[in-house]
């Protein structure tokens, strides 16, 4: 068997899909050829080497869930700014905001009000408690509005396109227009002189004719 | 027991919607996988991998039994794919001077100048670097075969190509990519013949 018939077999083996058959059959080949052994061992070799091509990391540790993009209220947003800068501000005094399974828990330094501790934990509580529900509330777009707007956009942007065609070959046909009026002025010019020095000429023969036949009629 | 695909797809077919949803979890980090290796971009990745998911929520209905779903699913990620690289091209044709300044692998990604590549020992970079630089047709069989583990007939089903085919890109793709790599210094030997494109 040829190198180029054991091809096949070879591809099989690499990716460990030909079974015993193809198997025997290269090693056989291999056995005779070495061109053949050394093209499989860099074959191996690549294979290692492509290996180490990475997905990046996001597809690497991104749960398995269909995305679908959510846009906060403006309202919301500010919301949970707010929230962040107080409890921002609660880190900066020395603080300790958490938030697991149990839900907010705020600790404050030494010597800090229990009752303001509890009034602060409480109130944020409540905070979050609002912004889960406005959180709630938040519907992605509906489908058919969205292809409806995009719809109308592409409509206009073909609307406005076909204007500015239209204007362009307005631009163009006066363009042509006046220089066709230019060509046709130059032509009538040239004609008209032509016909003017035509016009001497032959007024020239006449005379010239006239007196040759009044000096021929003289003799 | 774990329902298998064709199930969840009967599923869907007899009217239980949120068997699409399964198969969106079972498969959507593969098909961002494989699009990502295909255009280098991951914004892009995840536009398409979400594209293709619509096309096949779209599609399902009328998905017949006797395909794999897997290869159905490869094959519209593939087409998007495919459609989005060949709109790509075309615009990036209309700038010449930037093609024949970066090429194609400069839409990719962090892509790495010639310095880089010679500098980096991101073998990683190299390899994606030597991937880009393939052609499409091999670019495709080299990465449902070398990364998403698709048999043979697997991959003649989803590109609708014979084994053949198949078998002739990805040993011209595999050879490309040996002297690209050799190039860049990463070993290999020489034994595998320059195959003609």
């Amino acid at each position: 068997m040829d190198c180029e018939a054991i091809r096949d077999d070879m591809l099989d083996v690499l990716y460990g899909e030909g079974g015993e058959a193809a198997a025997r059959r290269l090693e056989a080949h291999q056995a005779t050829c070495g061109e053949c052994r050394r093209e499989m061992a860099e074959l191996r070799r690549l294979r290692a080497d492509l290996s180490h091509w990475r997905l990046p990391e996001p597809l690497l540790a991104r749960p398995a869930a269909p995305a679908r993009s959510r846009r906060l209220p403006l309202a919301l947003a500010a919301a949970a700014i707010l929230i962040l800068a107080s409890t921002a501000g609660l880190g900066l005094a020395g603080a300790e905001v958490r938030y697991d399974q149990s839900g907010l828990s705020v600790r404050l330094g030494r010597g800090t009000d229990a009752r303001a501790l509890a009034d602060l934990e409480r109130r944020h509580r409540e905070e979050l408690a609002a912004l889960r529900a406005e959180l709630a509330a938040v519907r992605p777009p509906d489908d058919r509005q969205l292809l409806r707007t995009v719809a109308d956009m592409i409509r206009e942007s073909e609307s406005r396109q076909d204007e500015a065609r239209l204007a362009s070959l307005r631009v163009l046909q006066q363009r042509a227009e006046t220089q066709r009026q230019y060509d046709l002025a130059r032509m009538s010019a040239g004609l008209s002189y032509l016909d003017g020095k035509a016009g001497l000429q032959a007024a020239r023969t006449t005379e010239l004719v006239g007196h040759l036949l009044q000096a021929s009629q003289q003799k | 027991m774990t329902p298998t695909d064709e199930d969840l797809v009967v599923a869907f077919q007899s009217g239980d919607i949120p068997a699409f949803d399964q198969l969106v979890r079972r498969w959507d980090r593969k098909i961002q996988g494989v699009i990502y290796r295909l255009v280098g971009n991951h914004d892009e990745a995840r536009d398409l991998s979400q594209e293709a998911f619509l096309k096949a929520y779209r599609a399902l209905g009328t998905f017949k039994k006797e395909a794999r779903f897997s290869s159905w699913l490869y094959q519209i990620a593939i087409n998007a794919t495919r459609d989005r690289l060949r709109r790509r091209r075309r615009r990036t044709d209309l700038s010449l001077d930037d093609v024949e300044e970066k090429g194609e692998s400069s839409l990719r990604d962090g892509a790495p100048s010639a310095l880089d590549l010679i500098e980096s020992s991101d073998l990683s970079r190299v390899v994606d670097a030597a991937m880009a630089a393939l052609p499409e047709e091999q670019r495709e069989v080299v990465i449902l075969k070398e990364y998403q583990g698709l048999t043979f007939p697997e991959i003649a089903e989803t590109l609708d190509v014979p084994l053949s085919t198949v078998k002739t890109r990805l040993y011209r793709g595999l050879g490309q990519l040996r002297i690209r790599l050799e190039r860049q210094g990463i070993r290999g030997g020489a034994a595998v013949p320059v195959p003609s494109a």
